[in-house]
């Protein structure tokens, strides 16, 4: 659902992080070195624009060394001087109009009215700090060019590190601040939202009472347009049932009068599940192992899917199944997993009815031992949460104990099926995992936020970066593209690499202007040629700046708190230090570009 | 270059005489270009000046010939087309001579949103001052340009004056060696003018070497020890203001005390040395008189003057 990507462990991935890293880096310096080189020999000669290369460099390394947490904080103090002084503090009047806004029209009587509200708040939040965040570190400099205040600051024993340093802290302060609030202010706002409670309802009508399945007891009132159903539990505790993705606990208080009941805010709302993902492989219609299913053309790339009524089967094999980590103390009914299947109709039959599939627990090295069939009724966009017992039966009937009969190596398989034929089951790897454990949802939250100040940063410090040699309107545009290329690395990597057919920008242009298709080839002809000839020279300069730029999509991690998934603290620490990574790299280009420039031009 | 650098070093020590050079520029030169590297102004044509420890040396010319381009060239502000610039002995480009500079640019460029305290305190920092010390001279600053009664006040409430005032004290606030002035007296009213003059000669006594450039006559006269007269951007006079100023085919003297006959006879008195004789001396033209005319013979005669 979220991942589409795997995430490593933290250090494996700061095993491959850190020599990428400084590969890119070396290459990067090499690069911007003799691009210096060049410009100095063409502006001073060969011999004396070495020797003006050498000295900026060596002078360069003695600055950087040279830098004081004194003037940092200084410049840092007259960048928040100045956020306050350019009226930063509108943005919390606009944030406010816009919780309002959400207020009027956010429905939150949805069938998942959390998520609705979460990401709303995370992605107004998530543009407005960005936004501020830009405007704020593409002025800054270039402002205090065209007032010229830069000449009492240049001509005092500032390191030009320190102006962009200072810079980069102060607005990131800024954010900081801005963030904070809007946090506190989008949490309290959210859960006032989409609290609520119901009354207790007793149905005197025997009746009616009848027709409720069994355990269950009575009602509540409808509010927010949903009502519960009460259940008993074994040990005598009363509850409602789950819908609009909550339930209510209940408690009775038995008096002389008579008992009452009290319903409690709504639990369940917001989650951090923290799932365990599976490897997805499939078989084909005749039952033989194959590494996609079916594309049905609808979804891109992503979800495949298999054939109803035929051998076709998903297949998830999940790791990490022990006894430890599932004890039956805390999973009484077995252990949780959730299942959000695609349906994909050949006809349009009644879309509300659902579509019936099958599944088994099997043996990943032994697959003839699996439990019996279980049926269960598949809608889009529909969450199925169920249990992988402890005790199961084969289709003879036999016992079998999960982690005796069916769990090798702590490995475990759950293949689904389609029963109807002429309907698919679209389905990707991350569609179906084992629930392990709710992770505290105000933990989650914050580092939902995390993942939007790292963002905040990076474009703060990209903008500065750029505004240390460009205008201020430039510097944005050019931040501006900077993260927009960002958004798509991963697509020009694929289209560079040919994982995407189509061809690159120029090629693609005349696929368009010829209403060719993506993958017939091009005609041999001179023009197709060129073409083709000058997009491999942008694809290279194209991927070379996918490795430069940040992936955004990457840093984004709201995804997870809207959509109740546990943000890893694998990825919330990858994307930490890759933003330091970033800044690092930031801060060293702006020093250049700050140092080499003629400040009074 | 750093073999001129070397020759440089290696030729100071061989005239222990001279006095210490604080500033030095060599055949320094700006031509200022466009965006597409096209030639705009030639600012400065090449410049060879040196300024001595505590002395005040005065940068005169008429608007835009050059002086606030020399000044941006020492500070490192621009970047020379040619030649070099030498402050304390390190190339312009190296940030570390800042520490013992203080600027005080044409206007006062500072930021509006400060007020006069946050404003020095500020700077301060980036010269790493300690908070105390901070404290003291941020005050004792405010006293001396007096804007005590103001200093809370934003610099966007400050007129011409006070803005220079502040300016002022900006410059100085890290006890600097060298002092840089462009246009210092520009927006000062008559009594302002007196005192900045009154400081700059103080500055002097203390010891400290003051660099200010001005196209007002009056001021650099009044002040300077040596004076450079620029003229689209070329170095048109350079020594001494009061040899400048020496006229001298013309013996001038003033007598008194000589009785009717007696100034009839007037040369063979003196000859004879009996009246009282007061003075015998050249007379100094004014230098507005000398400026105007190497104006006047400039525009006759472009290029640079015989020496
Ligand atoms: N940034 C600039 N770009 C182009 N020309 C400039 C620039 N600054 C100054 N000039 C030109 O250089 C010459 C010298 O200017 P300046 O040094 O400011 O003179 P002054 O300070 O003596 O009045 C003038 O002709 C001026 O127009
Ligand atoms: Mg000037």
């Amino acid at each position: 659902m979220v991942v589409e990507t795997e995430i490593i462990p933290f250090f494996e991935w700061l095993q491959l992080a850190v020599p990428f890293f400084l590969t890119v880096a070396v290459a990067v310096a090499v690069f911007a070195l003799a691009a210096s080189y060049l410009i100095c020999a063409v502006r001073y000669g060969p011999l004396a624009g070495g020797d003006v290369v050498y000295r900026v460099v060596t002078t360069s390394i003695k600055e950087i060394l040279q830098i004081s947490p004194r003037r940092v904080f200084a410049l840092a103090w007259l960048a928040i001087q100045e956020s306050v002084r350019r009226r930063v503090l509108v943005v919390f009047a606009v944030f406010l109009a816009i919780l309002l806004f959400a207020g009027w029209f956010l429905d939150n009587s949805s069938h998942d009215a959390g998520k609705l509200y979460l990401s709303f708040v995370l992605t107004a939040t998530t543009y407005l700090v960005l936004l501020l965040a830009l405007f704020l570190s593409v002025f800054s400099i270039p402002n205090d060019v065209k007032s010229r205040t830069i000449y009492t600051i240049v001509t005092k024993p500032v390191r030009p590190g320190e102006i962009v340093l200072g810079r980069v802290i102060g607005f990131s302060l800024v954010g900081t601040v801005v963030l904070l609030v809007m946090g506190i202010s989008s949490y309290i706002f959210v859960f006032r939202s989409v609290n609520h409670t119901h009354e207790v309802v007793l149905l005197d009508d025997p009746e009616l009472v009848e027709e409720l399945p069994e355990g269950e007891r009575f009602r509540t009132t409808t509010e927010q347009e949903h009502r519960h159903v009460i259940f008993e539990d074994a040990d005598g505790n009363l509850a409602t049932d789950f819908r609009n993705s909550h339930w209510h606990p209940i408690s009775a208080e038995d008096s002389p009068e008579g008992t009452t009941y009290s319903v409690s805010p709504p639990e369940g709302t917001f989650t951090a599940r923290v799932p365990i993902y599976g490897k997805l492989s499939f078989l084909d219609r005749a039952g033989r192992p194959a590494s996609k299913g079916v594309n049905t053309g609808s979804e891109w790339m992503y979800r495949s899917f298999i054939e109803g009524g035929s051998a076709a089967a998903a297949i998830w094999r999940f790791p990490g199944i022990t006894r430890e980590r599932f004890p039956p103390e805390e999973f009484p009914d077995g252990i949780p997993f959730e299942m959000t299947l695609r349906v994909f109709r050949t006809y349009k039959g009644d879309v509300e009815r659902g579509i019936p599939g099958s599944y088994v627990i099997r043996n990943p090295d032994k697959p003839d031992i699996q439990s019996s069939e279980q049926i269960f009724v598949a809608r889009e966009f529909y969450t199925d949460r169920k249990f992988i017992p402890f005790e199961l039966e084969d289709e003879k009937g036999n016992k079998l104990d999960l982690f005796e009969d069916l769990v090798s190596d702590g490995k475990l398989e759950l293949a689904v099926k389609c029963l109807d034929p002429a309907q698919y089951f679209g389905m990707a790897q991350a569609d179906v995992y084992l629930k392990a454990d709710d992770a505290p949802f105000a933990m989650n939250f914050v580092k939902g936020y995390l993942s939007i100040w790292t963002q905040m940063v990076l474009v703060t410090g990209f903008g500065v970066m750029f505004s240390t040699f460009l205008n201020g309107a430039v510097a944005m545009i050019a931040t501006l593209a900077a993260i927009i290329m960002g958004f798509f690395t991963k697509f020009v990597t694929d289209v560079a690499t040919e994982t995407v057919s189509g061809g690159g920008p120029i090629e693609a242009l005349i696929r368009l202007l010829t209403q060719k298709n993506l993958v017939s080839p091009l005609e041999d002809t001179l023009g197709n040629r060129v073409a083709q000839l000058l997009d491999e020279g942008v694809m290279f300069v194209m991927v070379r700046m996918g490795y430069i730029l940040p992936n955004f999509r990457q840093f984004d991690s709201s995804d997870y708190v809207a959509n109740g998934y546990n943000i890893p603290w694998d990825l919330a620490l990858q994307n930490l230090v890759a933003t330091f990574g970033y800044l690092a790299a930031v801060f060293v280009a702006g020093f250049f570009f700050m140092k080499t420039r003629e400040v009074a031009k | 270059m750093s073999a001129t650098t070397e020759a440089a070093q290696a030729a100071a020590p061989s005239t222990p005489a001279a006095p210490e050079a604080i500033v030095q520029t060599r055949s320094l030169s700006k031509t200022y270009r466009d965006f597409w590297g096209r030639q705009k102004v030639r600012a400065l044509k090449p410049l060879d000046l040196e300024v001595h420890r505590g002395e005040i040396f005065g940068l005169l010319g008429p608007n835009g010939s050059g002086k606030t381009t020399t000044i941006k060239l020492l500070l490192g502000l621009l970047f020379p087309t040619t030649g070099k610039a030498l402050v304390f002995g390190k190339d312009s480009s190296d940030v570390s001579k800042n520490e013992r500079i203080g600027y005080l640019p044409e206007e006062s460029y500072l930021y509006r949103f400060l007020n006069a305290e946050e404003t020095l305190d500020f700077y301060g920092r980036l010269f790493d001052m300690p908070a105390e010390v901070r404290k003291r001279r941020t005050q004792e600053l405010i006293d001396m340009v007096g804007l005590n009664w103001a200093k809370r006040r934003q610099l966007k409430e400050y007129s011409k004056g006070m803005t220079r005032r502040i300016g002022l004290a900006q410059a100085l606030i890290n006890d600097p060696e060298l002092i840089v002035l462009d246009e210092p007296t520009t927006g000062l009213d008559p009594i302002g003018t007196r005192e900045m003059k009154d400081l700059i000669i103080k500055l002097r006594d203390e010891g400290k070497t003051v660099l200010m450039c001005s196209h007002l006559l009056a001021d650099v006269q009044d002040v300077c020890d040596r004076i450079a007269i620029l003229y689209q951007g070329e170095l048109k006079e350079l020594g001494r203001v009061d040899s400048l100023l020496k006229v001298d085919e013309v013996t001038e003297v003033r007598a008194r005390g000589l009785s009717e006959e007696a100034k009839s006879e007037i040369r063979e008195v003196i000859q004879r040395h009996q009246g009282e004789l007061l003075s015998l001396d050249n007379p100094s033209t004014t230098l507005e008189e000398l400026f105007l005319r190497i104006v006047r013979e400039s525009e006759e005669r472009p290029g640079a003057r015989p020496q």
